[in-house]
């Protein structure tokens, strides 16, 4: 049940808040037959715009009409403003139902708690753009109520709200989420950050067909390293068969050997000709490229004339012979 | 329209550089609007609310947003929670606001700091609360942070003010 309203006696004039509305006056309380069944309606309008709406009386409590904050309930919310009490919960589902239920049934200090709580969350991570507009709704709706309750322009409210929100001088502090953590440890599962759920990437264990691609070249170039390690694990077949990968050999310590350099990606350079590096021979000349050059004739033969040029076009008629 | 109306002299091809910068973060014409006097008996530091309240002779269309730039120093506000640093003051909702810039040298070398406080209490006018993000003009001007910004709007305010601005009556 909110706040105020066990005993809430209206009058013409008075000022009230209705939830998720702001602050209103009572215009007009009169009896209308509806329906055949004559009911006191409380006719409300709103200071802000002049809407006007018009409740049974009985249903008031129940829809959380209530009277304006006094001035020292507003003391109240500034000193709960003031402390560092308030945590958001870090589960969304959570805090949208809390935030609605302080909304429409909190009061004066459920306004304040939507205001504050949201204020820290933005101290972890922005808030998202539902939340930010439930802030904005939850801070108009404390702004216009601290406004009404002092007497004060709503400038001068918000001012006074701000200055315990956000102290001049000092910029706002960096919150982490362990400070959000709940200090009984039972924090819900569907929060899903760190780990995912203690599943770490080294050991997610996949089917052996879904594995990655890299994966399987990686492993056909280790096939004949493979090959001995399978007549190794053939023999222990008592032991539980395990999923995925077999893990592989790690080269015995105790031989002294250098550790095998890390393999290469990608494809492995060419075999070199045999012989060429043991002889110390030159090493053959590039190929080049284009069209080979022509043989030259030998040295010791006569140069040969050098062919006529071919004529171009068409070529010559055949002469007729002269003898016939 | 943003009416802007100087209560000191100040430099002209500033002041045409200061309403080319309201009239890209709202999108609503600004321009200068001649200047006024401070009501006789005020001294300085000025009271903000009242200088609001009495100052004559400015003439504006409903909907027009009246901004008030003095060189002069404004009062802190004794608050119920503490006492304000004002460099500024507007009525939320309404349609005047006053700018002191006398936390700042000039408008020429402190022109973005000015800007951004101008951009404040012009989005109070049109109904804009103080943000959580330090990068919009809307977060509350006292913090430390506040007068290193850029004078621009978050999404979420640039947004609401593009909203009451469309809802403007005239």
């Amino acid at each position: 049940m909110p706040e105020g309203s066990a005993a809430l006696q209206l009058q013409v004039g008075d000022r009230v808040v209705y939830p998720n509305q702001g602050v209103c006056r009572v215009a007009a309380i009169d009896v209308k037959e509806v329906a055949g069944q004559s009911l006191t309606f409380v006719t409300m309008r709103r200071e802000e715009d002049g809407a006007v709406v018009m409740v049974p009386q009985g249903k008031i409590i129940s829809i959380g009409v209530r009277k304006v904050a006094s001035p020292s309930d507003v003391e109240e919310i500034y000193s709960f403003l003031r402390s560092d009490s308030d945590k958001a919960d870090l589960d969304w589902k959570q805090r949208a139902r809390t935030n609605l239920d302080r909304m429409t049934q909190g009061g004066i200090l459920g306004l304040a708690e939507v205001v504050k709580g949201l204020q820290v969350l933005s101290e972890l991570r922005p808030l998202p753009t539902k939340e930010r507009e439930l802030y904005d709704n939850a801070r108009h709706l404390l702004v216009s109520e601290v406004a009404a309750a002092l007497g004060t322009a709503e400038a001068n409210a918000e001012d006074s709200i701000d200055i315990v929100l956000f102290p001049p001088g000092k910029e706002r502090p960096k919150r982490t989420a362990a400070e959000f953590a709940r200090p009984g440890g039972d924090e819900d599962d569907m929060d899903l950050d760190g780990d995912l759920m203690g599943l770490e990437g080294g050991e997610l264990d996949l089917p052996s067909d879904e594995e990655p691609q890299a994966e399987s070249e990686s492993e056909e170039e280790s096939s004949e390293e493979g090959a001995e390690e399978e007549g190794g694990e053939e023999s222990s077949e008592d032991a539980p068969k395990k999923r995925g990968r077999p893990p592989k050999a790690k080269p015995a310590e105790g031989e002294g050997g250098e550790p095998a350099a890390p393999k290469k990606r990608g494809r492995p350079p060419k075999p070199k000709p045999e012989g060429v590096a043991a002889e110390g021979a030159e090493p053959a000349a590039p190929k080049k490229r284009g069209r080979p050059p022509k043989a030259r004739p030998p040295e010791g033969a006569a140069p040969a004339e050098p062919a006529a040029p071919k004529k171009r076009g068409r070529p010559p008629k055949a002469k007729p012979a002269e003898d016939e | 329209m943003i009416r802007v109306v100087t209560l000191d002299p100040f430099d002209d091809k500033q002041l045409a550089k200061f309403n080319r910068t309201l009239y890209t973060a709202f999108g609503v014409g600004s321009e200068h609007s001649g200047s006024a006097e401070v009501p006789a008996g005020m001294s300085e530091p000025l009271d903000a609310e009242k200088l609001l309240e009495e100052v004559k002779g400015i003439r504006a269309y409903k909907d027009d947003k009246v901004l008030l730039l003095t060189s002069r120093k404004l009062k802190d506000r004794d608050l119920p929670s503490g006492k304000a640093p004002t460099s500024g003051f507007a009525r939320y909702g309404k349609d005047r606001a006053v700018l002191s810039i006398a936390p700042f040298k000039d408008l020429e070398k402190d022109f973005k700091p000015i800007a951004r406080h101008a951009l404040h209490q012009l989005g109070t006018l049109w109904e804009l609360h103080h943000c959580l993000d330090p990068r919009c003009s809307m977060y509350p001007p006292w913090t430390p942070s506040f007068n290193q910004g850029d004078h621009i709007f978050c999404t979420f305010c640039r947004e609401k003010s593009e909203q009451k601005i469309r809802l403007a009556k005239s």
